[in-house]
């Protein structure tokens, strides 16, 4: 792509005219039963942003039109280096706590593993999806994941749909899930806030971001250890989750589809 | 469900004086941000938007001069933003001194703009094929990786 079409005008003075609208309107707090949740400006401008997009609110009234799109997704990688640099800064002097951490940091990539638990038996049962299931469930679905499916199945196969549906997924209301997760589970004092910092390193750097952000503002006496742990947590992930998903994950998946599941059952049954 | 489901569309790779670039304005868009935010006068905020965009330059660069450890770029950046601030080198005090005070809250709405604004019609597309089965297991999948390593941290911490 052209430097050009990257710096179009109309692009970034939209992203900008929304960062500052976000960032304007500032946290707010919804108190909901027990807890609460907080909306971050990062929420703010994910919303706004989507109201200018022609893919979502259609071609007439989309300020932005497929050029602008192609070029804001370069634009998302670059984005979030000085987030991500802020965040090494911050695990470097916490390296300490981290360490100390350094168990519960590297088994916690195991909650991975959780998503079996939690969605597998509903696509499979309550569901009724078929070899879907098998992409959807055995990983949370980022870049990683994609090239496992595609490198064993083909993304266009029934595990390649699976994987591709969970990835947009993650992609559209993944940051949302995640800070909603955070802050509801902080305000409600029944886990280590370092837990659930650990937790957000599971997924996407955006997802991240969201879910550290909405914990160090629902707990800022602690903001920065926190912060440092989200941060260590999203880096191993690159360094062992896509080994835990490859090798312990799939694997288990598999055999529970073909030695549980309704259709590969019935498939049997036939031979 | 439909088989027509199309591969991801890989982002272009994009040319390294390019990826400064707009790293370049994207620090430039940060500066009213910490304005709001923080307390910091705008040599400050410069200053330490400045020392993070140069630790970005500093991990892209090697990302790009280390191919065959198929680390993302991310990664590298992180891995270089750990260096320059591990306590004891001769380095992390002023590194420290510039960055430390930028509020990390306010670095994010930049990201998620963009990332709204670059959903592709594709993926609308698949979204709607997959429809409402995927984003149920899709959700579920995000709850159960979240608190699966809520669980399995918070069991370790109280072990160790």
């Amino acid at each position: 792509m052209r430097l050009q079409e990257l710096l179009s005008p109309r692009l970034h003075a939209a992203a900008l005219i929304i960062v500052v609208l976000a960032q304007l309107i500032g946290i707010v707090d919804i108190p909901v039963g027990l807890g609460s949740i907080l909306l971050l400006p990062l929420l703010f401008a994910f919303a706004f942003g989507l109201l200018t997009n022609s893919n979502i609110v259609g071609r007439t009234v989309g300020l932005l039109k497929t050029r602008h799109i192609t070029a804001a997704s370069s634009c998302v990688v670059v984005a979030i280096i000085p987030f991500i640099a802020k965040f090494g800064t911050t695990v470097g002097p916490a390296l300490g706590d981290i360490i100390a951490a350094g168990p519960a940091l590297l088994l916690q990539e195991l909650g991975n593993l959780f998503t079996i638990v939690f969605a597998l038996p509903v696509a499979l049962w309550v569901l009724k999806m078929g070899r879907e299931s098998v992409g959807a469930t055995f990983s949370v679905a980022r870049e990683p994941s994609l090239a496992i499916v595609a490198d064993r199945y083909g993304l266009k196969s029934p595990e390649g749909a699976g994987v591709m549906g969970v990835y947009v997924v993650g992609t559209l209301v993944g940051t949302i899930v995640f800070s909603v997760l955070a802050s509801g589970l902080a305000s409600t004092d029944v886990f280590d806030p370092r837990a659930l910092a650990m937790a957000c390193g599971v997924g996407s750097g955006s997802m991240m971001a969201a879910c550290s952000g909405a914990l160090a503002a629902a707990v800022p006496a602690q903001a920065d250890t926190l912060i440092a742990l989200a941060g260590a947590s999203n880096l191993l992930t690159y360094a062992t989750g896509m080994y835990a998903s490859l090798f312990i994950a799939l694997p288990l998946v598999e055999w529970i589809y073909r030695r549980f599941s309704p259709e590969a059952r019935r498939g049997k049954a036939m031979t | 469900m439909s088989q027509q489901v199309a591969v991801a569309e890989p982002t272009e790779a994009l040319k390294l004086s390019h990826e400064v670039t707009l790293l370049a304005l994207v620090t430039i868009m940060c500066i009213p941000l910490q304005l709001m935010a923080t307390d910091l006068g705008i040599g400050q905020i410069i200053g330490g938007l400045t020392v993070l965009a140069g630790i970005g330059v500093a991990g892209v660069v090697i990302a790009r001069l280390l191919p065959m450890l198929k680390l993302p770029s991310v990664a590298w950046v992180s891995i270089v933003g750990i260096a320059a601030t591990i306590p004891g080198t001769p380095w992390a005090g002023a590194v420290l001194r510039w960055v430390e005070n930028i509020d990390f809250l306010a670095l994010t709405p930049p990201c998620l703009a963009y990332a709204a604004m670059a959903i592709t019609a594709r993926e609308i597309s698949i979204a709607r094929t997959s429809g409402w089965k995927i984003l149920i297991v899709g959700v579920l999948v995000l709850l159960g990786t979240y608190i699966g390593s809520v669980l399995i941290a918070e069991l370790m911490l109280g072990v160790s």
